[in-house]
């Protein structure tokens, strides 16, 4: 359904991403893990289109392209066939958690407003913050902020969510209620690609896990494989020193 | 010392006239500097060729040069200017046109840099989000950064206002009747400074508290999405103008952010 390759990029002299391939197949949770720097948001950015890539192919929502030929059209094709959940939410702050969630309905699928207000109810009641309509996201808790960005991200019936560590900004105590509901998520089928710091998550729920570090791939594989017999030296170490601290 | 009352009823009374003066240099002054600040404020943030190192030399010109000197050169300079091509009618014309002149000029180097910088408060991700929620970055300028740029404006617009409002006085300069021209020339009839110098005083204090309240007014209404303070009366508001700063509720949401995220990697 969705795959990426040979994707490259770079900033300035730096090198940020060198020769990633990724293939999503629909239903998929792919959870992407490494340390920070790594280039996992990099690489989530670019298949989004927020950042432009220096080399790769696309193929995507009928498009079959390198980055480089994308138009402007296909551009806006996949932004309007992906869902996006920001590590820091970025809710519209002037609008209501319900104008949140309707706002991409109404104004880019050219729904009704009455249409896109049952879509969004039932995707608010889904994250279980069907009560909160009429707050404004400076009146949410970040976990809540949270959930109504995967309940904008699910109300637009996207091919596939991409989920930017949607944990990292919150309370611990919070964290919780979130993953639970990517946990339901996942298993209604949605097609889910998680950059994350949360182990038992991608251990749980991923059927792929993506071990990235210093722009490369080192190591992908099932989760039960990866977590407990890592072929790579550099996966043992990064995962040693991360179940350290738990 | 004593101060003359019945002289100042009359000045009161008289300087009334002023008023409208007064008002209408700042009404027009704004109505002309607010669309065209935001315009040179989109130049500046958009950098576009050739117009945009000209606005840059426009704000620091202004900015950099006393706005009396600024009165002098247009009142002195835009006549003979003109006379050159519509002849002596150049020097008839009311001298009330050439303060709009120049109090809009004043006014659109501040307000460039007003809205340049309210603009560049609304945080990247909040067009990020919109462009994959499917809007194009037109739409998500106008519906969702937009909005909120002109809310965080509204306090330094409401600062801009009142400049204005106190430097028309100046206007005097260029011979127009004003509040200060009006009460300055019957102070001058007999001596009484002070006493008309009191009026004044009494006539700005009250324009300016009244717009204050209007922009506050203005300010609490559209930023109610800030929820920073609580829900006050409009008779309450008349005793305290506090404006919610959206820059400093940005800055302590990040902050909040930021520890949060310190705190969670710490306890993963």
């Amino acid at each position: 359904m969705l795959t990426i390759s040979h994707l490259k990029k770079r900033f300035g002299q730096r090198t940020i991403l060198e020769d990633i391939d990724l293939t999503v197949h629909q239903g998929d949770v792919i959870t992407l893990i490494g340390p920070s720097g790594s280039g996992k948001t990099t690489f989530l950015r670019i298949i989004t289109t927020l950042e432009q890539a220096d080399g790769g192919h696309i193929q995507f929502a009928g498009i079959d392209k390198d980055f480089a030929d994308l138009t402007k059209r296909d551009i806006q094709t996949i932004r309007r066939n992906v869902g996006f959940v920001f590590q820091n939410y970025n809710l519209f702050n002037n609008k209501t958690v319900l104008q949140n969630v309707t706002e991409g309905l109404i104004v880019a699928q050219k729904r009704s407003k009455a249409a896109a207000k049952a879509i969004a109810v039932s995707a608010l009641a889904k994250v279980g913050l069907a009560d909160f309509q009429d707050y404004y996201p400076s009146q949410l808790s970040g976990g809540q902020a949270q959930r109504v960005g995967i309940a904008r991200a699910i109300a637009l019936n996207p091919k596939v969510i991409f989920f930017d560590e949607p944990t990292s900004a919150l309370d611990p105590e919070l964290v919780t209620d979130v993953l639970q509901v990517m946990r339901q998520l996942a298993a209604e089928g949605m097609t889910m690609v998680v950059i994350t710091h949360q182990m038992s998550f991608a251990r749980d729920v991923s059927n792929q896990v993506i071990f990235m570090a210093d722009g490369h791939v080192i190591e992908k594989g099932q989760p039960s494989q990866l977590f407990t017999t890592p072929k790579v030296s550099r996966t043992k170490q990064f995962l040693a020193e991360i179940l350290a601290t738990v | 010392m004593s101060l003359d009352t019945a002289f100042m009823g009359q000045v009161f009374k008289l300087t009334l006239q002023g008023v409208p003066v007064t008002l209408k240099i700042v009404l027009v002054a704004l109505i002309i500097s607010l669309p065209i600040g935001f315009l040179f404020a989109l130049i500046r943030i958009y950098q576009v060729k050739v117009l945009s190192p000209l606005v840059r030399l426009y704000v620091s010109f202004v900015r950099g040069t006393p706005i009396i000197a600024q009165i002098l050169i247009v009142y002195s300079a835009f006549p003979s200017f003109l006379a050159q091509f519509i002849g002596k009618t150049a020097f008839n014309i009311d001298p009330i046109i050439y303060a709009y002149i120049v109090f809009a000029l004043n006014s659109v180097a501040t307000l460039t840099e007003v809205f340049r910088s309210a603009l560049q408060t609304v945080d990247k991700g909040q067009l990020e989000a919109g462009l994959l929620v499917g809007m194009t970055p037109a739409q998500t300028f106008l519906r969702v950064i937009l909005p909120q740029a002109l809310i965080s404006a509204l306090p330094n617009i409401t600062n801009t206002t009142l400049y204005l409002i106190k430097n028309s006085s100046l206007a005097f300069i260029m011979s127009v009747k004003d509040i200060t021209a009006v009460a300055k020339t019957q102070a001058a009839f007999s001596y009484n400074f002070l006493e008309a110098y009191l009026v004044v005083w009494v006539y700005y204090l009250v324009i300016a508290y009244v717009a204050e309240f209007l922009f506050s007014t203005l300010t609490h209404y559209f930023s109610r999405y800030l929820v920073a303070e609580p829900n006050k009366n409009w008779f309450q508001r008349l005793f305290s103008f506090r404006q919610p700063n959206t820059a400093v509720t940005n800055t302590q949401a990040k902050r909040a952010q930021f520890i949060a995220k310190e705190v969670n990697h710490v306890n993963n």
